[in-house]
């Protein structure tokens, strides 16, 4: 009996990674964004990354999208096999930090962008956006065009995008970031009640601590350009989440931790500071 | 359509005002000062001769009018296709677009005699060279309103697995649009002015033929009852496109 709990224990946390990176490297002529980057994603896990302005997030992020190939050397395995990073185009849901909606298009054809794209129908596209409109809080907002929309309706049209676009990997870089503090503890929770629903892998970077901790099962710490994994932690806590967990002592505990990684790391990526650091 | 029946805009209102009182002040300097009819016609004896020969002068804006349309129209279609097929195989740009503005900036008047040899004195000539000369605008309009695309957005299409086509379909095309409208837009003026220059150089009719004509017999009421005519296409061919500009960039 109490084997098997253990069994089932192992099996909520499970081990078969969808996706692995090792001894990966990304240079722009002079500069190294990643340097011997490794880490491993696993089914159905929800992973955070935080780290120091510049420190090579965004190009993690835009090899696991397929929009680039990391240096020769570095190994990419995705649902167990080795690929190149232009195979996972159109196999990686991906969710660039700014919303990118297109003002041409109403909230309902914006978020069957990517069903377009692959050929489903207009028609049938549009039944399955209008369907999940309630759940994203949308509901009665079908018809309207971007600009008529507040920033954290606007998000959601995008993670709608994004979601409607089934794939087991979903990337989503910073999506709350432009956000006020309210909106953003709000859409936090309505993203873990997604995710808690559809069960997918995510892998979501934030600035925010607070926010890594509270969303992920692990939060991966970056170190400073050269960009590598300074600390993996395991975020043991209790789902489903409720917001006040933020003052719980076990959450507080994993935050010192993790502020203290990061804090090394500002200090590090501050003092070698050149202006170029500074644009993002 | 409600917008368009509500009670014109201050500007226009401005416009308006400002056209009368230009109009008013011709009148008037022409009466004060006695000027005679071949130095400048008041406005009223314009108007009167409109009048008088509406059927010969609605037929050679009809003739004018369809010349510059159908050119416009080709000019359209070849410069968006050509922009478009330019930005799915962008290798020849470069050379493209340098030999496209060294032809441009030739003169029509240059090259006009050579369109009258080579596609006749008939409505042939006059629509090659509204053609020609509204497709380079807005096939350089096209082009630079292709090139605004947001390369992140280009970056999430190509993540959703699309291609070239598709992107240039949903993303490039549509962030182009007010580019490409501005371009028709500006393009409407120069069409006319364009085929009213070549029937001056040699045609069977229309509204440069028109004045061609009246000016070899003196007659410069003839000749301002013309171009009165001229510029009343201009400005309502100029308007429509802006108002299908208008209904079509919505989101601006």
């Amino acid at each position: 009996m109490l084997q098997r709990e253990g069994l089932s224990g192992t099996d909520s946390n499970p081990t078969t990674p969808i996706l692995e990176l090792r001894n990966v490297n990304k240079t722009f002529g002079s500069v190294t964004a990643l340097r011997d980057f490794h880490a491993s994603v696993a089914l159905g896990e929800f992973v955070t990354v935080v780290g120091p302005s510049g420190c090579g997030k965004s190009t993690l992020f835009n090899m696991v999208a397929g929009l680039e190939e990391p240096d020769v050397g570095g190994i990419l395995r995705f649902e167990q096999r080795s690929v190149h990073a232009s195979d996972l185009l159109g196999r990686v849901s991906f969710m660039p930090q700014r919303d990118l909606l297109f003002s041409w298009r109403t909230v309902i054809d914006n978020a069957i962008l990517a069903l377009e794209v692959e050929g489903v129908p207009r028609k049938a596209a549009r039944a399955e956006a209008l369907r999940l409109l309630p759940e994203f809080g949308l509901a009665g907002f079908a018809d309207h065009y971007p600009h008529q929309l507040s920033g954290g309706m606007r998000q959601r049209v995008a993670l709608m995008r994004t979601f409607l676009f089934k794939r087991e990997l979903m990337l989503l870089d910073e999506p709350f970031g432009a956000l006020d503090a309210l909106t953003r503890a709000m859409m936090q929770r309505w993203l873990l009640d997604v995710w808690q629903k559809n069960r997918r892998t995510i892998l979501f970077i934030t600035h925010d601590v607070d926010e890594a901790i509270f969303l992920g099962d692990r939060v991966v710490v970056m170190t400073a350009r050269p960009g590598a994994v300074k600390l993996e932690q395991r975020v043991d806590l209790p789902r489903p989440r409720s917001p006040d967990i933020v003052t719980s002592p076990a959450f507080i505990e994993i935050k010192r931790t993790l502020l203290a990684a990061i804090e090394e790391e500002s200090m590090k990526s501050f003092t070698a500071a050149t202006s170029t650091e500074y644009a993002q | 359509m409600s917008r368009l029946l509500r009670a014109p805009s201050r500007e226009v209102q401005r416009g308006l005002i400002g056209g009368l009182m230009l109009l008013g002040g011709w009148e008037a300097a022409t009466r004060l000062f006695k000027l005679p009819a071949y130095v400048l016609p008041p406005v009223s004896g314009i108007v009167e001769a409109i009048v008088e020969r509406r059927a010969a002068l609605l037929a050679a804006a009809g003739y004018t009018a369809s010349e510059a349309l159908i050119g416009y129209a080709i000019g359209c279609a070849v410069g968006i296709g050509l922009a478009m097929l330019l930005a799915l195989f962008p290798r020849p740009r470069r050379a493209f677009v340098s030999m496209a503005t060294a032809v441009n900036s030739i003169p029509v008047v240059g090259y006009a005699p050579l369109l009258l040899l080579w596609f006749g004195t008939g409505i042939a000539s006059k629509i090659a060279a509204v053609a020609f000369a509204v497709s380079f605008v807005v096939f350089i309009s096209t082009l630079s309103g292709l090139d605004r695309v947001d390369k992140r957005a280009v970056d999430l299409m190509r993540s959703f697995g699309a291609g070239k086509v598709s992107i240039l379909w949903r993303l490039q095309l549509p962030t182009a649009l007010p580019l490409i409208a501005a371009g028709m837009r500006v393009s409407t003026v120069r069409s006319i002015i364009i085929a009213i220059v070549v029937e001056m150089l040699g045609a069977y009719g229309g509204l440069g033929w028109v004045i061609y004509q009246a000016v070899m017999q003196i007659d410069f009421v003839q000749v301002w009852a013309a171009i009165f005519v001229a510029s009343a296409i201009s400005l309502l061919f100029f308007n429509l496109i802006g108002l299908a500009e208008w209904k079509l960039v919505f989101w601006r």
